[in-house]
């Protein structure tokens, strides 16, 4: 069922592992849990995709690793090593709106995490500027969220998550309202900042096209209850370019391998 | 730019001058009518006489100016102590939803009471100067921007309490950036209510007892019959609404200019 776990999991004993989820059962109500013991090993540095329907717990996955929940459930979850905690350093956290502050320019909001992190103003001002203009948002540091575009907006939020030095980013759907060419430019854009310092992501997709390409490793999740129904390795081969995937064969390939196994976990 | 600016102008004297026009005629109509007694001066006033009132008293003389300096200066007061004490209330409420709860009845009932009816019992406590009059601005101010700050607070974007809190944020942080910049602009919708409720109730108050003041001043020429001084008043009341209106207009444009 998980043919590419194996390895990864050999791999990482040696290293303690950036997040790691063991036999993890957790229920809002009495009835079918909401996830279904899922174990997943993540290792440190690794762009990681969970893919799957709507409701099968991913949200609250992710909820649950940066501490934003609180609800009885078994086996362990630990974050390097330590237990979810709410507001720790170690995680950046961007949802999938961009919740921008309404009243503050481009730079304050790209340097709104550093400022709540105590990161000096210099130092914050410096580095959201130069985030705003990888971002591709140079000239807009002085304009207020109403007077950007949607694409702009998630672009903003975007330099404000890898303004923080977290080593582990989680990303709830970030792309999913916006229109096929800006999340295309924006994948490209996240995959280029990545790939600078290939920090921890686990990132969180309804669209298993963009986990393919963006990934080096996607989790495919099933419903009712929430369950790993594939957990595969996409061996494309750094630096990547998501554009030009879009033409590769072996991206084709592997995707039409995953949907394959997508649909037999959902006939189980 | 620069034509636009000229329409601009233009349209703004038009605009200025169809009034001009039209307050001409109502006022000539008034001062014919007042004249050709249909119009009783002694119920009504007459515009000649208004505006030699306002000249003897604003312009010859400063006694009306002190007068208006009292008045303001008491809803000043009440509605600066009113609001800073809503907005704390509130920040208590937003904090603790129970004590809410628990003294919403009590609060409720003082909101219902009209607040008119106390005049009597704080002309008593506080003397017939301004602190009388600055506790009748006080309570109309402060009920009215309560409940706007605790509605302001408790309306604040979810997403960003969620992101605020999982970057670490204290409790202290929190509030400044993002529970109080978020609630402002609904915090102001109530402060400019609840600085026109302060003067009307420094008014009401100098109306019923008072030494100083315009509405001492108001009750005091509809007394003794000055009816061009009670319209004069009246006038110069209106005005001073306006400027405190446009006032809060301004500051909002000023605090707001992100919306
Ligand atoms: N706070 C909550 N209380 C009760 N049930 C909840 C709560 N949060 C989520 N659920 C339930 O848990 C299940 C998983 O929700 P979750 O938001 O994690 O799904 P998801 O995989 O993120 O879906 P989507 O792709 O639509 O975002 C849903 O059935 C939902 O009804
Ligand atoms: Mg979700």
């Amino acid at each position: 069922m998980r043919p590419m776990d194996l390895p990864l999991t050999a791999n990482v004993v040696a290293q303690q592992a950036a997040i790691e989820i063991k036999d993890l059962t957790l229920s809002f109500t009495a009835g079918t849990p909401t996830i279904d013991r899922v174990s997943l090993t993540v290792p440190h540095g690794q762009f990681l995709s969970i893919v799957g329907p709507s409701g099968c717990g991913k949200t609250t996955m992710l909820n649950l690793l940066a501490g934003l929940i609180h609800v009885p459930h078994s086996g362990t979850v630990r974050i390097q090593g330590r237990e979810p905690r709410l507001g720790d350093h170690g995680i950046a956290y961007m949802l999938a709106r961009d919740s921008l502050l309404p009243w503050r320019t481009t730079l304050e909001n790209a340097a709104y995490g550093m400022e709540v992190r105590g990161v000096a103003a210099e130092q914050r001002r410096e580095r959201a500027r130069d985030l705003l203009v990888r971002v591709g948002l140079g000239g807009f540091e002085k304009s207020y969220p109403k007077q950007l575009s949607h694409g702009m907006r998630q672009r903003c939020a975007l330099a404000r998550t890898f303004a923080l030095d977290s080593p582990i980013l989680l990303m709830d759907e970030p792309f999913g309202a916006l229109d096929a060419q800006t999340k295309l430019q924006l994948e490209e854009l996240l995959v280029d900042l990545w790939q600078e310092e290939r920090r921890t992501v686990v990132f969180i997709t309804h669209d298993l096209g963009e986990a393919i390409a963006i990934s080096d490793r996607v989790v495919v999740m099933g419903a009712r209850p929430g369950r790993i129904v594939t957990d595969v390795e996409i061996p494309i081969k750094r630096p990547r370019s998501v554009r030009e995937l879009q033409k590769d064969h072996v991206y084709h390939e592997l995707y039409a391998h995953i949907w394959e196994m997508l649909e037999q976990g959902y006939k189980k | 730019m620069n034509v636009s600016g000229a329409q601009g102008w233009k349209k703004l004297a038009m605009g200025f001058a169809s009034h001009a026009g039209f307050l001409a005629v109502l006022l000539a109509t008034w001062e014919w009518a007042a004249r050709m007694g249909l119009l009783d001066p002694t119920f009504f006033g007459n515009p000649a006489g208004i505006i030699s009132f306002l000249w003897a008293n604003f312009v010859l003389g400063i006694q009306l100016w002190i007068e208006l300096g009292w008045s303001v200066m008491s809803t000043l007061i009440a509605f600066i102590s009113g609001s800073l004490a809503a907005v704390l209330t509130g920040l208590i409420f937003v904090i603790f939803p129970r004590l809410e709860r628990f003294l919403d009845p009590y609060f409720s009932a003082l909101n219902a009471l009209p607040r008119i009816a106390l005049a009597p019992l704080f002309i008593l406590w506080f003397g017939l100067g301004i602190g009388s009059k600055i506790a009748m601005g006080f309570t109309l101010t402060f009920f009215i921007v309560l409940s706007s700050t605790v509605a302001g607070m408790r309306g604040i974007n979810q997403d960003h309490i969620v992101l605020t809190d999982t970057l670490g944020a204290s409790p202290r942080q929190k509030f400044f950036l993002v529970t109080l910049p978020g609630a402002i602009p609904v915090i102001f919708s109530g402060l400019r209510l609840g600085l026109i409720y302060a003067l009307l109730g420094v008014i009401a108050g100098e109306i019923l007892a008072a030494e100083h003041g315009l509405g001492q001043q108001l009750a005091y020429l509809a007394s003794t019959f000055n009816m061009n001084g009670v319209m004069a008043l009246l006038v110069v009341l209106a005005w001073l609404g306006m400027a405190a209106t446009s006032g809060m207009t301004r500051l909002e444009h000023h605090l707001l200019r992100w919306q």
